[in-house]
Order: structure tokens, then C-alpha cells, then sequence
């Protein structure tokens, strides 16, 4: 499967994927999240298992279980640590450890070598470590958390061998190793590989969308923080002098119980306007948003809070002019004015998208520079090589400078 | 050969230029080493030469202490204790001219990061300029990076010109080499730049080989 990434992925990360391969071969590597379906790190991790393993890693995936309300807490700790104002009482907090105390059994923790804990879920499994170096990836913007709820948490994370942040100031003081490294995306998944013209029309035409008019793209969950209303709103000023449609599409995910209730919101915010098109997508379409991100013209990322925002990486792998809201990992995907544009309002991404509407070629010369940015730094390849790396910087003391050419 | 680096946080960020200085003076030469040499290894803004500088400008917005700190060449200093102390005295003169300092807004503060290296070897060997030409223009930007901006911090000039001077004896060609200026381009451009010259050199050998 490695093989498949020649010609696509830079050399040297497959390069040093290999040696480092050769280094941890036979040792394990457990994954624990919350959700199979829907939302970045899932995706990733789908991707992720089978190249570990072929590199003789013996990766294994795991997903913590939980009752209604488990994931209720676990999405008010997540709103919290993104900002929001949320009570989180000490029998919440007891029910969060509690149902991470009931995984134990089926998470298969002794005779680990390295374990990586994805967001606050399952992250009290900390208190259960027998062996191995556990690492906490934290894939939520914690730049304004609520303070008593990041203390709480935190109290775990600090027993952890190192933490993973995505964006450089999401980090904070912990007094254990904190390392930046951007998620990815998969440019041969079904999500992204290249599709025929043909695929890109009857997807278009099996959502009742005609593939003749200028389309202005967003696809994300249907959360408050993707801003769908705020999306809306700019295009519509957009709108007045331009002939486009707008596009809203996302997919529900097992550990938001929001979601239903902001598409409702949208849905009612669009109120029947004929132009805009509002998608519920079943888990697992990634071909048809593929197909989607294809046939746009535009594609808007406006969100208000972000932990990386993976949509902008997959538009711009498909050579889009990107609009981004000027939030969490965004910007690192976004050079504003080079890859697509960084907005902070509704008005910002009205004003963005009419000059792209208006300008195809600078559209093109952007959309060009996007994807190779992408290639270089945000593919799959590139942070499976960084997790290997730490992992085996860790093993050599945390030494800050590694050579492999021995 | 090839490096590739990973962020890893200090903790540390400035606010403004006074906490700016105060972290500078304190803070580790590994650092201070990524915010400086390796500014080059990103795919950087041509405007400034380090992150202090693109941080000065675009978040303080102060020009004349950017301009400054971006003349500031890090390859010209025996260690790293003698760059921090050219930083420290560029951020004090301005300071000592304009001792009132505002604050970047807040998400814009300066976070000082350092980085762990590897080093590893991609597998690629050159025995004659021909072969050089060819792999010079595919090997990975990281790869000119080691070889032309981090071997000044081995040896004191790029591995490019050294190899042309002491293993093909192009003492010409090293020169052009080591001609290119390394602020004014970034990855991409020093790649062009250094496949023009050989390229040059070439043309100029089948010239001379007339019958």
C-alpha cells in the first residue's frame, strides 16, 4: 500500500516512514478515540491502521463505549474546551471516568508500546497505563478553553509521556513534552483520489443539483461552530451580483448529539431559498463529497472555532480557491493572498467569493499553489512520520536531534 | 541526506516587544536556533529572514525593528549566544527610541517552539555534474535545505559549492554556487538558482569542445 503513495507523496517521508518502520517493527501501537464514523480523526485512523501495519507495526484501533450520557458530558467538555460556557458537575466528571474505568477490560492495555489517546474522551484511561509511552492527541482549538474544565482534564493529562497538539498555540504548560504536528489528509482515499468528469456529473445529478451554475461549496458537520448560518448569510450577499448556488453538505457523527438540531436551525435559516442546497450525507459518502468538492467552484471553510479544519486541505488537494475563517489550523493551510483567503466576518467571505467568482484565473494560479502546499506538508504520509518520529524520539531519552543515517 | 524537524512547544509566548526580549534572553539555544536557521526550512515569507522579525512586522506591526532584525545574517555568528545578543541589542535600541510598547491581539502572540531533527539519508548519490542536474531537481525541498542553508552551520559554507570545489576540482561553478544569495529566495528559487548555474556550466564545457 506504501508503494502507492510514490509520485504523489515527497520522497523523503516515505524514505523516513521505512527506516522508521525498520526501527519499531513488532511493536505495538493502540489508537483510542470515540467514534468509527464521521469527523477527521476517524477518517484518518480508518487510513492510518493498514499503512502502520504494513511498515510491521503492529497498529491496533480502538473505540471507547459509552451511554447517552457519556457523550453528552464528553460534548460538553469538548464545547468547553473550545470556549463555551458549560457546568460540568463533579457526578459528571465521576460518570466520564467511570465509563472510561468499564473500556479497560475490552481496550486490551497491557503489553502496549506506545498508545495515543485522540481528544478528552477516553482520556482517564491514563489511570489504567500498565506499560508502554501514551501520548494525548488533542485535536480540539484549546487556545480559550473554560479554565475549571481544562484543569480538570488536564489533571490526566499531565501522567501522560507527551501530548500532540495541532496548532502551536493550542499547547499548554503541562510539564510533559508538547509536540505540534498539523493532522493530514489521505490523498488516495475515496475522499480524495481523482474522479471522472462523468462520476462528478451523475453525483450532481443524483442530489438534483445542476452542474451548470457556479457552486459555492461548504462540507462540514452541521455545528455552531462551522458558522452553516453565517455561510449562508455571505452568500447571499454574494448572491446580488452574482449568479451562483450554495451548497451546504455534512455528515451526522455518533458523538455530536447537536448535530440534528443545528441542520434544523440552517434548514430553517434557508427557508426553501431554491439556490441553496442543504445535504444530510449517510457516514462513510466520501466519494460523493468528493465529487462535490470536484464540481465547486468555491469552497468556503468559515468556521468560528476550529481544531484544524481538514475540508480546506481536501479542497485544496483538488486545486479549489479556498475561503477559510481565520481559526485554529486553518491559517497554517491558508497563506493568505498565496493559497486562498483567510476571512473574519460574513462580509470578509462575501466580498472573497465574489472575487473569485469574478477572477478564474487567480482562482487557478491559487488553487495550484494550494495543492502543492498540501503535498508537502498535510498529507497522511507526513503525519504518520511525525507520530513514528516521536514515538521513537521518546524511546532515545527525548533526544532533540535523531540521526538514521546508521 | 535530508532533515525533517518537529514542533515542540517551550510554553513560552511574548505579547509584545518587552516580553519578546525577555523570552529571548532566556530562553533555549535550540529555540532560538529554530526561529533563526530554520525559518529557512518553511516554506517562508521572502520579506523577513526569521520569525522575530515576520512576528515584529505582521503582529506588532513595528517596520523599522523588523527591517532590522531581518539584516540580521545568523550564519555569520561563531555560536549561538553571540546571535542572541545581536537580537537583544536591536530589540533594546528600538526599545530605548520608542520605550512605549502595545500588545498583539490576542491569538497573535509570539509562541516560542524548538524542534526535533532527524537526519537520514534518501538515497541518492551523484558522481558526476550530470547526475547532480538530475537530482537536484527532484529531490525534496528539505533536502536543498540540508544540504544548502544547515551545512553553513556545519562547516560554514553550503555542500553544494564544497562538493563541486574539492570533488570535481569546478572551483567556477562553486563559486556561482555559493554566490546565490540565501535570504533572497526561498526552497524552490535556490533550486532554481543552483540548477541555472550548473546548467550554465555545462553549456559552457559543450561550447569549448568544438571540433
Amino acid at each position: 500500500m506504501i508503494n502507492r503513495y510514490s509520485g504523489i507523496s515527497p520522497k523523503g517521508d516515505l524514505i523516513l516512514l521505512k527506516r522508521l518502520g525498520d526501527k519499531l517493527a513488532g511493536k505495538s501501537f493502540l489508537h483510542v478515540n470515540s467514534t468509527k464514523a464521521g469527523g477527521g480523526v476517524a477518517e484518518i485512523l480508518h487510513r492510518m491502521i493498514p499503512i502502520l501495519d504494513e511498515l510491521g507495526i503492529k497498529a491496533r484501533w480502538e473505540v471507547i463505549e459509552g451511554d447517552e450520557q457519556f457523550f453528552d458530558i464528553t460534548k460538553k467538555i469538548h464545547n468547553a474546551l473550545q470556549g463555551n460556557q458549560e457546568k460540568i458537575t463533579k457526578k459528571m466528571w465521576q460518570h466520564h471516568f467511570e465509563v472510561n474505568k468499564k473500556n479497560v477490560d475490552i481496550m486490551h492495555l497491557d503489553d502496549v508500546d506506545a498508545v495515543l489517546i485522540h481528544d478528552p474522551q477516553p482520556v482517564p484511561l491514563i489511570e489504567f497505563k500498565k506499560s508502554g509511552r501514551w501520548i494525548w492527541r488533542c485535536h480540539i482549538d484549546v487556545s480559550n478553553p473554560m479554565k475549571e474544565v481544562c484543569n480538570h482534564l488536564f489533571r490526566y493529562c499531565g501522567k501522560y509521556d507527551a501530548a500532540i497538539f495541532s496548532v502551536a498555540r493550542f499547547a499548554k504548560a503541562m510539564g510533559i513534552d508538547e509536540f505540534i504536528i498539523p493532522p493530514s489528509i489521505d490523498p488516495i482515499s475515496e475522499k480524495n483520489m481523482e474522479l471522472s468528469n462523468t462520476e462528478i456529473h451523475a453525483t450532481l445529478e443524483s442530489f438534483g443539483i445542476p452542474a451548470d451554475r457556479p457552486m459555492v461549496l461548504q462540507v462540514s458537520r452541521f455545528d455552531r461552530f462551522k458558522d452553516p448560518t453565517g455561510v449562508i448569510k455571505a452568500f447571499r450577499i454574494a448572491r446580488k451580483y452574482n449568479d451562483c448556488m450554495l451548497i451546504l453538505a455534512g455528515s451526522p457523527a455518533t458523538d455530536d448529539p447537536e448535530g440534528e438540531l443545528v441542520l434544523n436551525e440552517v434548514k430553517e435559516y434557508a427557508s426553501g431559498d431554491p439556490d441553496i442546497h442543504i445535504l444530510l450525507l449517510p457516514p462513510f459518502s466520501d466519494r460523493q463529497i468528493n465529487a462535490l468538492q470536484r464540481a465547486a467552484t468555491v469552497v468556503l471553510q468559515k468556521s468560528l472555532k476550529e481544531g484544524f479544519g481538514l475540508t480546506v486541505a481536501e479542497a485544496m488537494w483538488k486545486g479549489k480557491p479556498v475561503i477559510g475563517g481565520a481559526v485554529g489550523g486553518i491559517p497554517l493551510q491558508i497563506i493568505h493572498g498565496i493559497t486562498g483567503f483567510l476571512v473574519h466576518s460574513v462580509e470578509g467571505a462575501a466580498f472573497r467569493i465574489r472575487q473569485f467568482l469574478n477572477n478564474p484565473e487567480m482562482s487557478k494560479r491559487m488553487g495550484e499553489r494550494g495543492k502543492e502546499h498540501i503535498r508537502q506538508h498535510f498529507l497522511i504520509t507526513r503525519q504518520i512520520r511525525d507520530y513514528l518520529s516521536i514515538w521513537y524520539a521518546l524511546d532515545n531519552g527525548g533526544k532533540n536531534k535523531l540521526d538514521l543515517s546508521i | 541526506m535530508e532533515c525533517v524537524t518537529i514542533l515542540k512547544s517551550t510554553g513560552k509566548t511574548a505579547r509584545n516587544i518587552r516580553d519578546l526580549r525577555a523570552v529571548i534572553a532566556r530562553i533555549s539555544e535550540e529555540s532560538l536556533f529554530h526561529h533563526t536557521y530554520q525559518y529557512f526550512l518553511k516554506g517562508h515569507v521572502l520579506e523577513y529572514t526569521n520569525d522575530f522579525a515576520y512576528w515584529v512586522a505582521e503582529s506588532l506591526e513595528i517596520r523599522a525593528l523588523s527591517e532590522r532584525l531581518s539584516s540580521i545574517d545568523p550564519f555569520v555568528f561563531e555560536d549561538l549566544s553571540h546571535l542572541r545578543q545581536e537580537l537583544l541589542q536591536s530589540i533594546d535600541d528600538y526599545i530605548a527610541d520608542f520605550p512605549e510598547s502595545r500588545d498583539a491581539i490576542s491569538g497573535e502572540e509570539f509562541y516560542f517552539n524548538e524542534t526535533v531533527t532527524i537526519i537520514f539519508p534518501v538515497g541518492m548519490r551523484a558522481k558526476n555534474l550530470a547526475e547532480f542536474l538530475l537530482a537536484v531537481r527532484y529531490v525534496d525541498p528539505a533536502s536543498i535545505y540540508y544540504h544548502f542553508y544547515e551545512a553553513r552551520i556545519r562547516h560554514g559554507t553550503d555542500d553544494f559549492s564544497t562538493w563541486m570545489d574539492d570533488v570535481l576540482g569546478n572551483r567556477e561553478l562553486a563559486k556561482a554556487i555559493c554566490a546565490i544569495d540565501p535570504f533572497m529566495h526561498n526552497i524552490e528559487g535556490i533550486r532554481a538558482h543552483i540548477v541555472e548555474a550548473v546548467e550554465n556550466d555545462v553549456r559552457h564545457d559543450m561550447e569549448v569542445i568544438r571540433p
